[in-house]
């Protein structure tokens, strides 16, 4: 038996993908135009045909990837994969090399995150390979509550643990270029002192074996520059966020097989849940400026794409594991908070054009980035092709009715248009079969093959409710960075908070409105011809009604008492997830605000910060302040915390002096010299949540030895 | 509590009331637990700012009791911990720091402000140390040069030189590749 070679077997790989696809569309292209034969062609068909291609092409390729993915699954997954290879027979006598966990954040929960790094500590102390391994929780917030209450968990973090010299802070004080340019910040001052990083997000949890397997497969295969992890969605308790990793578990799994049978080693990065090689990251991955007149908009707002092609265009390899285990991460917990998200993504997204054409990158990473672009420029095309459709549908119900002979009315039956409908359905469905087929022998995991199915029908249902509506929102931000309105990096909710029904019908109820209104339109010149368009108006009308039901907390509770959306993570919670469930960790975090008066107030919490902040900038040794700076600080004695904003507040704390002069002064004036607001805070000091929750902890059990 | 309000007590009561509570609080800061020690450091400390303020009545008691209490813990801070700061701020910072490192607020409450440190928490309070990161090893990341090839020559040329006539030659093309396509669709359909 002839071993099949890695080279020529990816060359069928993309033949086949790329042909497949191709044919699929000249079919269906084939079928619309013999769809239009004999009859008027209008001005909105041409519009029609000529998006028509496009649109199709996109179902094409999603179809193909799952057919793809299925196939890989039906044989036991990709022989020719990197983590298939004959270095698994040895992989205990892979030797690790130092490593560096990378966390940036940016206004997280703070308990969450620190909760989140202790689980990831215990697994990777059971494999008996910490010595490999340091912490870093990389900071960018701007929020100085987050701020001071970062600096707090960490050395509770680092007590707790016996983590003193193995779990690192670093508080940024500029945000440059957000979470690439915190990351590039960590490999400019430590990125010598490992050869990996495993990169997570804020939310993102991996266990021990797999981070240690991870860096064993990076130092078995040299030519590796990223390895990228699937990582699965856990921990959802609303309904959108259940929905969400029940079709991420049942239907994601096929996608990212065929993917990876196609991309084999030019895959994606999703800029978490990976492992970097360091040396040639630092080399050739820092982002280029964007070739745009406005200063403001040059910094790349989606790394993680483009760094997955200067790595390959450096000569490395990418590539997805996607059967390792172990590797999570969470979803936006409802449709306001996964729009917020899809809007920085978009503008992410249109920004890569700019490498689209751009020499040296290669063909695969040429293929991410239009897949990634017509990812949200699809809707507004979507959206025009259904307009121009109606229109097109108008004109000729007119001219049937008013211009046509008896043999006109004859040509306009043609059995071309059912099958490019029948075709179009199985294009979009097929996928979520197959899914659900491979998911089918371990229905157990899901709660049961009955659930399974019933979950999977109730899960499309929700999603032919959504699409429309995601349609108009993503037409609208592509507009907008078409028109270059400014999008911000904003922190993700992560908590499974209900939105309220007001909200909901603020910013969902004119999609309501217009449904009704192009529901009536649609009546009116299209009568029964309009009932294809049915489905998204009623879509557009539930719009706020399927917002607010999607982020019930309570109906989520419902959902998962009756088995519902159930995925093998919550049936049986690994070890590394244990404790981070909102209900039972998080969510007791702390609520009061502010806490940042308590690094001018109480002892300790000032201690922390002032070591860590003095590290960072030189003290000028009782100077004066600068005159703003003596009037914040007169504003803040006087006028209480609440009377300066966050980035006022950050410049104080930013200045070490400062810091300890106000430590004295609030302690030491008079009531009527101080704001009333400082008493209470002072009778507090004693017993504040910072320390509760952080600093009076018991000592570690274990010493340093057992590292 | 805060008496300053009642009608019965003396001003001079009242300010005295006031530095009391605020010197209470300010040792309820450290966490020691040892509610005795507090009472006893309190009394202890507005007695010597009364002292003060026989000597000087301008200055105001909260202010005597409070600079009194924050000399004592450098004092008390220097001598146990064998810190040799130039700044005040980061001899009670690094004192603070051990203090909470080596537990002694809980271990030893009835030694603060008041006797040295037993000689096996003193080991344990300098061995406290606090380390954000380890040693920098600078890097050079800076961005390799790319060429974005024939869209940033369209672009450039869009943005730096809007020529009118060339704008209508564009647009007279495009409109001539529709009519052409118009008519050969017309004409297949």
């Amino acid at each position: 038996m002839t071993t099949p070679q890695p080279e020529n077997s990816a060359a069928t790989r993309r033949t086949l993908f790329i042909g497949g696809s191709t044919l699929l569309t000249v079919t269906g292209f084939a079928l619309l135009l013999h769809s239009y034969a004999g009859q008027p062609v209008f001005w909105a068909d041409y519009i029609v045909i000529v998006l028509f291609p496009l649109l199709f092409g996109q179902i094409a390729i999603g179809f193909l990837l799952a057919l793809f993915g299925f196939y890989d699954w039906l044989r036991g997954g990709d022989p020719l994969h990197l983590m298939r290879r004959p270095w698994r027979k040895n992989e205990e006598s892979v030797p690790l090399a130092a490593t560096a966990v990378v966390i940036p954040v940016f206004n997280e929960e703070v308990e969450r995150v620190s909760h989140g790094i202790e689980n990831m500590w215990n697994s990777l102390k059971k494999t008996g390979q910490m010595e490999h391994f340091d912490f870093y929780l990389c900071s960018d917030s701007n929020n100085p509550d987050r701020w001071i209450e970062e600096e707090c968990a960490w050395l509770h973090l680092c007590q707790k643990l016996n983590a003193f010299g193995k779990i690192f802070y670093r508080k940024r004080r500029h945000a440059i270029n957000s979470k690439s340019g915190n990351v590039a910040d960590f490999c400019r001052r430590w990125g010598k002192r490992y050869r990996y990083m495993v990169i997570l997000d804020a939310d993102s949890v991996m266990s021990g074996p797999t981070m240690v397997r991870l860096v064993r497969a990076m130092e078995a295969n040299p030519e590796v520059g990223i390895l990228q992890t699937q990582p699965a969605m856990v921990l959802g308790r609303s309904p959108f966020r259940r929905l969400l990793q029940y079709s991420n578990s049942v239907y994601g799994k096929i996608f990212s097989q065929g993917c990876s049978m196609v991309q084999r080693s030019s895959g994606s990065y999703w800029g978490h849940n990976a492992v970097i090689r360091i040396a040639p990251f630092i080399e050739h991955c820092d982002l280029p400026m964007l070739p745009v007149p406005d200063p403001g908009k040059r910094h790349v707002l989606s790394h993680d794409t483009i760094e997955a092609a200067l790595m390959q265009r450096a000569g490395y390899e990418v590539w997805v594991a996607y059967d390792e285990p172990d590797s999570y991460e969470e979803g936006p917990p409802n449709m306001s908070d996964m729009l917020k998200r899809d809007r920085r993504w978009c503008a992410g997204n249109l920004q890569h054009f700019w490498f689209l054409f751009a020499r040296g990158i290669e063909m695969g990473n040429r293929l991410q980035i239009w897949i990634g672009l017509m990812a949200y420029l699809c809707s507004p095309i979507w959206l025009i092709f259904l307009i121009a459709g109606s229109i097109g549908s108008y004109d000729r119900a007119r001219f049937l009715a008013f211009s046509a002979g008896p043999e006109d009315l004859e040509s306009g039956q043609h059995a071309e248009a059912p099958i490019l409908f029948i075709t179009t359905m199985v294009l979009l469905f097929l996928p979520r079969v197959l899914g659900i087929a491979s998911a089918l022998p371990q229905a157990r995991k899901y709660g049961g093959a009955f659930h399974l199915l019933l979950s999977s029908v109730i899960e499309t249902a929700f999603s032919v409710l959504i699409a429309p509506v995601l349609m108009l929102f993503h037409s609208f931000f592509v507009l907008q960075a078409i028109l270059g309105w400014q999008t911000k990096w904003t922190t993700q909710n992560r908590a499974d908070t209900s939105l309220p029904l007001l909200h909901c019908l603020k910013l969902y109820g004119w999609q309501s409105l217009l449904g009704l209104g192009a529901q009536l339109l649609a009546w009116y010149f299209l009568g029964y011809n309009s009932y294809w368009l049915s489905l998204i108006f009623i879509a557009w009308v539930l719009a706020p009604l399927t917002a607010w039901m999607t982020s019930s907390r309570r109906l989520g509770e419902k959902l998962c008492a009756w088995g519902l959306f159930a995925i093998p993570q919550e049936l049986e919670i690994p070890e590394v997830l244990e404790g981070l469930a909102t209900e039972d960790g998080p969510e007791q975090a702390i609520v009061l605000s502010p806490l940042w008066p308590q690094a001018l107030l109480c002892p300790y919490v000032q201690a922390v910060h002032l070591s860590m902040v003095r590290q960072r900038t030189s003290s000028r040794n009782g100077a004066k302040p600068a005159s703003s700076l003596a009037n914040l600080r007169e504003r803040l004695i006087q006028q209480g915390a609440a009377a300066l904003d966050k980035r006022e507040i950050m410049r104080l704390l930013w200045d070490p002096e400062t810091v300890f002069w106000l430590h004295k002064q609030l302690w030491s004036l008079p009531d009527s010299e101080l704001h009333t607001s400082w008493r209470s805070l002072q009778s507090d000091c004693g017993d504040n949540d910072l320390l509760r929750h952080y600093l009076i902890v018991e000592p570690p059990q274990d010493g340093p030895d057992s590292l | 509590m805060n008496t300053s309000s009642d009608h019965t007590v003396s001003d001079e009561q009242a300010v005295w009331n006031q530095a009391h509570d605020r010197l209470r609080d300010f040792l309820n800061s450290f966490a020691l637990g040892d509610h005795a020690q507090i009472s006893r450091l309190t009394l202890k400390l507005l007695d010597q700012a009364r002292e003060q303020h026989r000597q000087d009545p301008t200055l105001a008691p909260v202010s005597l009791a409070l600079a009194q209490a924050q000399k004592q813990t450098e004092e008390w801070f220097a001598s146990n911990l064998e810190i040799n700061s130039p700044l005040p701020s980061e001899l009670l910072a690094s004192g603070n720091l051990a203090l909470l490192l080596s537990r002694a607020f809980r271990t030893a409450p009835e030694t603060f402000l008041t006797a040295p440190l037993p000689e096996k928490l003193k080991e344990s309070i300098h061995q406290a140390l606090l380390v954000t990161g380890p040693d920098l090893q600078i890097s050079s990341m800076t961005p390799r040069a790319i060429d974005y090839g024939p869209m940033l020559d369209l672009a450039r040329t869009t943005w730096h030189r809007w020529n009118p006539r060339e704008v209508i030659t564009a647009l007279l093309f495009w409109a001539g590749v529709y009519f052409v396509f118009y008519w050969w669709l017309s004409g297949a359909l």
